[in-house]
């Protein structure tokens, strides 16, 4: 019979309508005495109004120095079922396409050799599994990993690449986000799992400018999916959607930032060649508007949390990229960013970090990238610039 | 070179700076290429057996280090 | 019984093993979608093949038991096949219209909830907090829970002028895209940590204890074979707690959240902006923060009243001005309001254009 606390400010919490994230430690806790102290040293937080754990840089499986994030708690005495109580990141799918089959052995496993708790998912992006001890570790890696699963990016590493739904389930995807994920994730399995970079990295990919993996504000490396052509209208849908009570002038045609739409009351206009790609179109007439001509990214990099020189959004380093199996060109792109930053990179200095400090300009030259105006909002405001010998001979 | 002797001479550096600097795998792979004169692949390579066999362990402390495992 | 053998470098398994049949048959080859409800979408592919969506909220904090029964309801319905979305919320995936009714029957009568599509409040990402996080300065499970149930309206049925994206960082290492939400929830400790000199001595190394701080605020104090902490430089970020756990960040009276808003990830109409700070802070009320949600609420309320159709908070905050905005929502403005971090000079006003 596993341990039993009194709860009486967390059960505040199993009131209302949302889904109870209390219920289910209850639900665990009454299998699993780490579960059982993880609830009971949580009231404890409630009451005290701060937490009780410490963090824990000495645990992992055998060879890798990734994909395991110690933890223990500060107040073993009271709940030693929790004073070690790890965290596991397997490595999510592309997406996050599971089959039912596969939960249930990952419950299976999970219920035997941890907690019973997880996050579907953790905001990297991989099936955490919350709440181990150290033994428990090497057992856990072997099933998963003999059943064709292997631990997640932490610590100075890559971390584990995610994406946006893209096509397996939706229309505006220009790239195959899913692909390009698997693809980058498999071949850099060692930069994932033995961390020798300066920091983190991030890779995400999302199919169109809408963003649904948040790639511009928390990822190294965005890639983006964007084209080069027209956008087909379909004339009949657009009289459908005004028919359906849509105010295609406020709505659609007022609302596009580049103001290259016009609409007569029966005819949308879209002047091609000033559209910035932003979706808002698209997104709103699905039916009626569909991007046509090459797919292909724009990849960005940089954004970052406000430590220590302040948030960032990642910014276009290569405005268009073709990106087809067996992405190459992307592949080298990164090799190359990894190369800049392991020659120049300090501990804990991210990679945008490190191309503000040392500037754009040594960074696209390393890369051997060009300067094109579609990598700047605007020029520079001072006339106080360098020039190298090369310059000068030019 | 053999790569054990390679593995000695990254345990040997990492032994003698642990308590004043903790060393990255980058920072190994660095020094030992130059003062040996091999390539970065080749140390990487007698890094990756000394943790798979256990006598290094991959640590973090807001960073990720490699260090001696503690007794 | 002998552990399996592990293998290493594997990576994860191929998606496509665990794409429904529709999918893998018009992978890429969708055409369009409709939003049926709250909770329902169908896709329709170029084929003429159909697939609904139901989506479900989850407090992304989940038991076995939970997923289970998630995995007999996707047996029973959906072939087996179920995704997770970005924001912790669970899709089933029916290829089949006929199961589209008891599946919704079933879940209604398990109490899940759905919705999240369309322009509604969808889940909200958050991080670990007093859960599982060492330097959380509130616990963000709470929080999210107690403003899902308020706003569970608005996730299920009722439509706001575009999506509001809400999150929840549980300290300032944000783990989560907060900084670029509709209106977020941070927490944060508010004053330079404590050092029990005679622990740091036996349990810390002192180099790695002062190259964790991030603004180099921790310097040696020798005669206690110690550090101390320079208290101009430092910014509460709770690093060095995690290097040296002697050094105490967390503080019961002074810790608690900020509220941010105006942020946004997506290109569309405008670009991605950062959430700008509207409230600097409000006290930790566990166990439901019933001061948070209030200012949420204020300030969602303000939104829903003043937005046109399909502008994000920070557009309708762009279009009337920052000024507006705090004179409509009635929130103090402060010294901390205004920036003196590196991109201050980007942020003070420089044009005599402004409203009363
Ligand atoms: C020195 C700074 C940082 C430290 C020491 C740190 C430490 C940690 C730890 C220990 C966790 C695991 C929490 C758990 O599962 O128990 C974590 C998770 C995470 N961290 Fe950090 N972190 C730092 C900075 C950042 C920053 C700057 C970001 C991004 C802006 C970030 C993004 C994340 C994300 C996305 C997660 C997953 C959180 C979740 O799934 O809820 N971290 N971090
Ligand atoms: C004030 C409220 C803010 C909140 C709630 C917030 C929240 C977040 C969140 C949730 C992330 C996601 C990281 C991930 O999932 O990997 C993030 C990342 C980031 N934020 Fe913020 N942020 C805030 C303010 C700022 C500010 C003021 C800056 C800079 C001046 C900033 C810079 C960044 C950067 C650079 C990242 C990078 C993410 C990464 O390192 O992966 N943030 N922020
Ligand atoms: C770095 C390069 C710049 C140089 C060398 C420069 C030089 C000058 C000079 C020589 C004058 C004429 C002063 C006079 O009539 O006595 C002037 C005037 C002015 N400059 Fe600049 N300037 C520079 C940048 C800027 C910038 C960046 C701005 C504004 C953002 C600016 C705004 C003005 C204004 C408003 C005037 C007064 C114009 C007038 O009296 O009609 N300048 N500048
Ligand atoms: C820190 C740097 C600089 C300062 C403080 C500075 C300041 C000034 C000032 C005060 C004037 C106005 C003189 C007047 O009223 O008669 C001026 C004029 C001028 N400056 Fe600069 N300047 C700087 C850099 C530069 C640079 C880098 C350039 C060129 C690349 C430049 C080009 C000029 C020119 C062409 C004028 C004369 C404009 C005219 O006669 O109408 N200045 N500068
Ligand atoms: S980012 Fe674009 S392509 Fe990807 S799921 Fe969102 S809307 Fe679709
Ligand atoms: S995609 Fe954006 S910029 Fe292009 S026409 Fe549509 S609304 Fe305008
Ligand atoms: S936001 Fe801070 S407290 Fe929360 S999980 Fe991340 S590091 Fe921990
Ligand atoms: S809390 Fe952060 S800024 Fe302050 S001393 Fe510690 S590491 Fe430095």
């Amino acid at each position: 019979m596993p341990k039993k606390y009194e709860t009486p400010l967390l059960d505040e919490l199993e009131k209302g309508p949302f889904p109870s994230f209390v219920t289910e430690i209850k639900k665990a806790a009454a299998r699993s005495d780490m579960a059982a102290d993880e609830l009971g040293q949580l009231e404890k937080s409630y009451r005290d109004k701060r937490g009780y754990w410490k963090h824990g840089g000495i645990v992992g499986v055998r060879g890798y120095g990734s994909g395991v994030i110690g933890r223990y708690s500060s107040l073993a005495d009271q709940f030693p079922d929790v004073a070690n109580f790890h965290t596991v990141r397997i490595n999510c799918t592309s997406g996050f396409f599971y089959t039912s089959k596969f939960l249930k052995e990952m419950c299976d496993i999970w219920d035997k050799y941890g907690s019973g708790l997880t996050n579907l998912h953790g905001s990297t992006g991989d099936l955490v599994l919350l709440g181990t001890n150290t033994e428990n570790l090497e057992p856990i890696f072997a099933e998963f990993s003999s059943r064709g699963w292997d631990l997640g990016g932490s610590g100075s590493a890559l971390r584990t690449p995610s994406c946006c739904v893209g096509p397996a389930r939706c229309e505006w995807s220009n790239i195959d986000t899913l692909g390009i994920t698997y693809s980058v994730t498999q071949e850099f399995q060692d930069e994932m799992h033995r961390p020798a970079f300066p920091y983190k990295f991030k890779i995400k990919t999302a199919g169109c400018a809408v963003d649904c993996i948040a790639s511009i504000a928390r990822a190294d490396l965005s890639i983006i999916g964007t084209w080069k052509g027209k956008i087909a209208v379909d004339q009949g849908e657009v009289a459908n959607y005004a028919k359906k009570g849509m105010k295609i002038q406020e709505e659609i045609v007022n609302k596009c930032p580049s103001k290259c739409m016009s609409y007569d009351g029966k005819e949308l206009k879209i002047d091609d060649d000033n559209c910035v790609r932003c979706m808002h179109c698209i997104a709103k007439m699905t039916k009626a508007l569909k991007p046509t001509g090459e797919k292909g990214a724009t990849i960005l990099m940089g954004s970052k949390a406000p430590f220590v020189i302040g948030a960032t959004l990642s910014w276009v380093i290569v405005p268009f990229m073709k990106l087809e199996e067996p992405y190459d060109e992307l592949k080298d792109l990164i090799r190359k960013m990894w190369e800049f930053w392991d020659e120049h990179g300090k501990n804990r200095e991210r990679i945008g970090e490190l191309v503000i400090r040392k500037g754009m300009r040594e960074f696209l030259e390393f890369i051997g990238i060009d300067p094109v105006p579609q990598q700047v909002k605007e020029p520079r405001r001072d006339p106080f610039f360098f020039w190298t010998e090369a310059d000068l001979q030019k | 070179m053999e790569k054990a002797e390679v593995a000695q001479k990254i345990y040997e550096l990492v032994e003698k700076s642990t308590g004043k600097k903790k060393l990255k795998s980058s920072d190994i792979q660095k020094t030992i290429s130059a003062d040996l004169n091999i390539t970065r692949d080749d140390v990487k390579a007698a890094l990756k057996d000394l943790v798979d066999e256990g006598k290094l362990i991959y640590t973090y402390f807001g960073g990720s280090f490699v260090e001696i495992p503690p007794k | 019984m002998a552990a399996p053998q592990r293998r290493t470098d594997i990576g994860p398994p191929h998606f496509k093993e665990f794409l429904p049949p529709v999918i893998q048959k018009n992978y890429g080859d969708w055409k369009h979608h409709e939003v049926l409800s709250g909770g329902v979408m169908v896709h329709t592919a170029n084929s003429g093949d159909k697939l609904w969506s139901v989506r479900v909220a989850s407090p992304r904090l989940l038991s076995t038991d939970t997923i289970r029964d998630y995995a007999a309801m996707a047996e029973k319905y959906c072939g087996g096949y179920i995704r997770f979305t970005t924001r912790n919320n669970v899709e089933f995936l029916v290829s089949d219209e006929k199961n589209l009714e008891p599946l919704q029957k079933e879940l209604n009568s398990k109490k899940y909830m759905m919705g999240g599509i369309g322009p509604r409040i969808s889940n909200i990402v958050h991080t670990q907090g007093w859960i599982h996080c060492h330097s959380a300065a509130s616990d963000a499970s709470g929080i999210v829970k107690v403003l899902m149930d308020e706003f569970a309206d608005y996730f299920t049925t009722k439509e706001t002028p575009n999506k509001v994206r809400l999150a929840v960082a549980c300290c300032v290492n944000m783990c989560g895209a907060v900084h670029c939400s509709d209106i977020a929830v941070v927490a944060i400790h508010r004053k330079v940590p404590t050092i029990d000199h005679d622990k740091v001595k036996n349990m810390c190394e002192i180099p790695s204890t002062i190259a964790a701080c991030p603004t180099g605020a921790i310097s040696p104090e020798p005669s206690k074979k110690s550090v101390k902490i320079n208290a101009d430089k430092c910014m509460y970020c709770g690093n060095c707690f995690t290097v040296c756990p002697p050094i105490e960040i967390h503080d019961p009276e002074y810790d608690g959240v900020a509220i941010v808003v105006g942020g946004k990830v997506g290109n569309l109409r405008s670009n991605p902006k950062f959430s700008k700070l509207a409230i600097p802070f409000i006290k930790n009320n566990p166990p439901r923060w019933p001061e948070v949600t209030a200012a949420v609420k204020k300030i969602l309320d303000a939104y829903i009243a003043g937005a046109e159709k399909h502008e994000r908070v920070g557009e309708w905050i762009e279009r009337i001005g920052w000024e507006k905005f705090f004179k409509i929502t009635g929130l103090p403005f402060t010294f901390q309001h205004i920036d003196d971090f590196v991109v201050a000079r980007e942020t003070f006003r420089t044009a005599a254009t402004f409203k009363w």
